[in-house]
């Protein structure tokens, strides 16, 4: 197992689209051992791929207090179950200290591989679901900072580029 | 995803408000849940509901018409109540985090009473200010059942004790004077950029302007200085037990006195007794840490025929379990996890420690009762009451420590009450064994 370094705001590297598993192998295994190693060290609840600089679409999500619900997906796909829209204030493990109301359906189905390939589906609300659909956003380039206004957005940037260089 | 600060501070609350544990354990669990950079915040915020949950409850019970059954959405109004009195979050975020915390922790359902009870709370602010301003558990930010006693025991002093439990208190240092001399550690903390100035009483204690990590102060990990409220350096001075004597600190976890007898006197023989296992862990780290070495005893102390090995002691430090009431400004919770029922069992257990330690003391020999309570039940009456039961047992408290005066005389002992930006709550009584 190995800790792995997390992408911070405004790194363009978090951008980046991240492709489907085409078929799930060892190292796909041992690279969710270590997402949930880098998630619950953070700690976070949540992590994708791309934020640990890996274009692969893959997510881990545990929103339990003692580690106890580890949940990961491969090629993971949202479904809306309730477009009733549930309101949450959300904060990153790329955007630290920040956090900011981001609006999302409350109730939704993900299909998605498991670490053998094998398809698997759930149904996931309130803070669950919001999470697992923060984490796809990361596989599609997508920040929740992209959800508020550019004004608040570019000031968390500047303020995150300024801790960056200081640490630089 | 990170997660939610103030879900975290409502589970340490809540846990508070079940009396499933104290701050001190609780918190250190409860950060590893947050990212370095929130841990302040999360600090602050569970120490400051703690600190403020009687004045809150209060405004609580005036905006709901029935109480919440759920310990977890008492807490949360807690939290938000105390974000919109005592903190710069602007109004419309602390309410919304709070709403933000209660959805994070699966009470969706409770949202509407939550959202609902802190904007009356702010709309009614100078209202409910001027309704509840008469009622002393709001203006004391105590529990009445202890606001009641302190007023009762310290009619004049009062608030002022109050005003000194609702404060930060300060951080002071104890210098270890056999390494050291309290002038050159001085002079080292300005070296550093550290504001301190030397303690008036403890002859060996410094008080920093502003509390700082110990990690930054010079020379802490070598054992040049502990962390110490000046009342609670004033038992080793007390008790100035003399060159290769033996020494019993009777209820010695975490340790901070043990250190510092054997820092003011190298050569007696220490044993130091706790009950708990774990809380030994502690004695023996703060031990290394100073250089110094006593004998380990866990056990019972009531029980000596189980750890006592028959030999007599010259000196016994007794710092005896208490309601810790003189030291809420650095403990908090205790406004929410005592009860008033615990004062006089507290009152029962000190005198029976009391009764049995004095056979092990030899005749000519000295014994320090301490607490760090401020409500006599605790302290003269325990003492008094020992006093005039006990033929060879006298009073022995000096009025003046290191030639000042220290504290409220009392019928037996000395009270040390909260100063604010002073020391702590504390009790102490000499006692001397006839010949």
């Amino acid at each position: 197992m190995a800790k792995l370094e997390i992408l911070e705001f405004p790194d363009p590297r978090l951008r980046e689209v991240a492709k489907p598993v085409a078929e799930v192998t060892d190292a796909h295994r041992q690279l969710l051992d270590d997402m949930f190693e880098t998630m619950y060290d953070a700690p976070g609840i949540g992590l994708a791929a791309i934020q640990v600089h890996v274009q692969e679409r893959i997510v881990v999500v545990d929103i339990s207090e003692d580690g106890s619900e580890p949940f990961g997906f491969i090629n993971p796909e949202i479904e809306v179950l309730d477009p009733e829209i549930h309101q949450y204030d959300e904060g990153c493990l790329s955007v630290p200290g920040f956090y900011e109301t981001v609006e999302r359906p409350r109730r939704v189905r993900v299909k998605a591989l498991d670490r053998n390939g094998e398809p698997f589906a759930m149904e996931a609300e309130g803070l669950l679901a919001v999470c697992i659909q923060h984490e796809v956003d990361h596989l599609d380039g997508k920040l929740f900072v992209d959800y508020i206004s550019p004004l608040k957005r570019n000031r968390i940037r500047s303020k995150l580029e300024k801790s960056q260089r200081r640490r630089a | 995803m990170s997660r939610d600060v103030r879900a975290v501070a409502a589970r340490v609350i809540t846990a508070l408000l079940e009396e499933r544990g104290s701050l001190a354990r609780l918190l250190p669990a409860a950060e590893d849940k947050v990212e370095e950079r929130d841990r302040s915040l999360l600090r602050e915020l569970c120490y400051g509901c703690a600190r403020t949950a009687p004045r809150l409850q209060l405004i609580a019970a005036k905006l709901l018409r029935k109480k919440p059954t759920d310990a977890a959405v008492n807490a949360l109004i807690l939290l938000g109540l105390y974000q919109l009195e005592y903190t710069r979050i602007p109004d419309h975020a602390a309410i919304s985090a709070t709403v933000n915390a209660a959805r994070s922790l699966g009470l969706d359902r409770a949202t509407g009473v939550i959202n609902g009870v802190l904007r009356n709370a702010l709309r009614n602010a100078e209202q409910l200010q001027r309704k509840l301003s008469g009622n002393p558990q709001f203006s004391s930010m105590h529990p009445a059942w202890l606001q009641q006693q302190i007023k009762a025991a310290w009619p004049s002093q009062a608030s002022d004790i109050f005003r000194a439990n609702n404060t930060n208190p300060p951080m002071t240092l104890r210098v270890n004077t056999a390494k050291i001399s309290r002038a050159e550690y001085l002079q080292q903390l300005d070296d550093t950029g550290l504001s301190a100035e030397a303690c008036a009483i403890s002859p060996v204690g410094i008080t920093l302007v502003e509390p700082v990590s110990v990690n930054i102060l010079p020379g802490f990990a070598e054992g040049l200085v502990s962390v110490q409220d000046e009342s609670a350096q004033l038992a080793a001075l007390l008790l100035a037990p003399f060159e290769g004597a033996r020494v019993l600190d009777a209820c010695a976890a975490p340790g901070g006195k043990s250190c510092h007898l054997l820092e003011q006197q190298a050569s007696i023989h220490l044993s130091a007794l706790d009950i708990e296992e774990t809380r030994l862990v502690r004695i023996e780290e703060n031990l290394q840490r100073c250089g110094q070495h006593a004998e380990l005893i866990c056990a019972d102390v009531t029980q000596p025929d189980a750890w006592w090995d028959g030999q007599q002691y010259d000196h016994i430090l007794l710092d005896a379990p208490c309601s810790a009431t003189g030291v809420i400004r650095r403990n908090p919770d205790i406004k929410l996890l005592r009860r008033e029922t615990d004062i006089v069992e507290l009152a029962t257990l000190q005198s029976k420690i009391l009764r049995t330690l004095w056979p092990l003391l030899k005749p000519g020999g000295q014994l320090v009762y301490a607490t760090c309570s401020s409500l006599p039940t605790e302290n003269s009456e325990v003492v008094a009451a020992f006093i005039a039961d006990t033929e060879d047992a006298s009073d022995n408290t000096p009025e003046q420590l290191n030639d000042k005066p220290w504290g409220e005389k009392q019928v037996a002992g000395m009270q040390l009450l909260p100063q604010t930006g002073g020391g702590d709550g504390f009790y102490y009584a000499l006692l001397s064994k006839a010949e």
